[in-house]
């Protein structure tokens, strides 16, 4: 694999529900190290796109590379690419029933056939690493919503993957709690994680993404390194997306 | 005759006809519970064949009178050369149709896990069994031990279908059936068994509310 082979690759992807084009001929690349970060209106087909990197959405036609092979459609390899890729949700969906520490472990056991005593060893160092050490042996329900939401990151990075991918991972969340997992979120990225972002947090953006993508109606409108979206926007559209942020 | 007389003349053949209402009662559950777990793993597979069979089976066995196919095992099967002794057909048609509805409970209490389970599970790379074994089952029985309650009380009173054939050893309403061929117990015989099948459905109500609140899931 060359150093150039993209790690998440999407060619002339399209999908439709029913006669709804969700999503308009997307190209887009990650490469290894980079974040990138989806911005759009709601509706814009964000979520969707990211939904479709580890298929738990299908597309239309087109095709999707993770670390230039293909994503098989279904089956024993679909599931094995699945856990080489990390996903964290808008409505966190830890496993209720489990405690935080199982919610980490059953992975990396199950699917990965990691040593039991191992995996919690190293699933108590990523909580810590949260900052959720403390609440290994809670079930979910005990934990607020921006704890839940670091414990499926590190339940995540628990299957050490390759990208992680973020569908708007802070917008169930109360305003105090959503620093605390963008701070996590942060680190990461500076621990060199390819990531790709869905979300609403222009500041996150701007401060950590090394390229910005503006998404509506499912088409990719507009993409480039931060500063410069922000500050020169090219689109009509991005403008007044921006603008109306803005004026809040 | 009093209770009294009843309980002097046939109280030991009582306790026997308990003991059998209560094992029969404890097989087919078992049984039934096992068999409605795999039906119910059967229905939400990914191979749709398979599928099919298990909707086709619970609406059969949730369907059928119990006493329609208590008459089919013991008069119809031994024609295919199947012949089993008589216990043994009150034990199949006692597991087949409990089995029916415990897979409808299990299916309802799955309607109660959030599909973004199931998407974090295989955005993890978790197989279809390893989602049914770690997630989804444990969580459907959890929401489920009321109405599993209700079904273990139900497979008790159809054990009485064990009093249309000359079942031995009787269990509770074989027993009724056969003191009043032989003496006149009337309704003071039923009245016996009546209050051990209520002591029974009463502890287990109680068993299984505990269960309830133990293994709830917290939301």
């Amino acid at each position: 694999m060359s150093a150039q082979t993209p790690v998440i690759e999407m060619r002339h992807v399209e999908k439709y529900y029913g006669d709804l084009h969700v999503l308009k001929d997307i190209n887009l690349s990650v490469t290894k190290g980079e974040v990138v970060v989806i911005i759009g209106p709601s509706g814009s087909g964000k979520s969707t796109l990211c939904r479709t990197i580890n298929r738990l959405e299908t597309i239309g036609s087109g095709e999707i590379l993770i670390d230039g092979e293909k994503i098989p459609e279904e089956g024993k390899k679909l599931a094995q690419l699945r856990s080489q890729i990390g996903m964290v949700f808008q409505s966190f969906n830890l496993f209720p029933h489990r405690t935080i520490l199982d919610n980490v472990t059953l992975a990396p056991v199950d699917v990965l056939k990691r040593n039991k005593k191992e995996a919690q060893q190293e699933a108590l160092e990523l909580l810590k690493r949260v900052g959720v050490g403390d609440q290994a042996n809670k079930v979910p329900a005990q934990l607020s919503g921006g704890q839940q939401q670091r414990a499926a990151i590190a339940r995540a990075l628990a299957m050490h993957p390759k990208a992680m991918l973020f569908d708007e991972p802070t917008s169930a969340l109360d305003p105090e709690m959503i620093g605390e997992v963008l701070n996590v979120m942060t680190e990461l990225a500076a621990e060199g994680m390819t990531m790709l972002v869905v979300t609403h947090e222009m500041n996150f953006a701007r401060r950590v993404a090394s390229r910005v993508i503006f998404m509506e109606d499912g088409a990719i409108l507009e993409e480039g390194a931060p500063e410069e979206f922000f500050e020169h926007p090219k689109t009509q559209r991005a403008q007044a997306f921006l603008q109306s942020i803005r004026e809040h | 005759m009093s209770i009294s007389a009843l309980w002097a003349a046939y109280g030991s053949e009582y306790l026997q006809a308990l003991l059998t209402t209560w094992k029969l009662t404890f097989f087919s559950f078992g049984m039934a519970f096992v068999l409605g777990i795999l039906i119910t793993v059967a229905r939400v597979s990914p191979i749709i064949p398979l599928r099919r069979f298990g909707d086709f089976y619970v609406q059969i066995f949730r369907n059928i009178p119990g006493a329609a196919l208590l008459i089919l095992l013991v008069y119809a099967f031994p024609k295919l050369k199947l012949l089993f002794p008589y216990a043994t057909c009150v034990l199949i048609a006692t597991t087949l149709i409990p089995s029916a509805f415990c897979s409808e409970y299990l299916m309802s209490g799955m309607n109660m896990i959030e599909k973004g389970q199931i998407e974090a599970a295989r955005a993890l790379g978790m197989s279809f069994l390893q989602m049914i074994r770690r997630i989804i089952i444990p969580q459907a029985l959890r929401y489920s031990v009321l109405p599993m309650t209700n079904l273990l009380v139900a497979t008790m009173l159809t054990t009485a279908l064990g009093s249309t054939v000359p079942m031995v050893p009787r269990e509770l309403t074989g027993l009724v059936s056969h003191i009043n061929t032989h003496a006149t117990g009337g309704v003071t015989a039923f009245v016996i068994s009546a209050a051990f099948y209520c002591a029974t459905a009463v502890l287990i109500g109680f068993v299984g509310s505990r269960i309830d609140r133990k293994v709830r899931i917290l939301r």
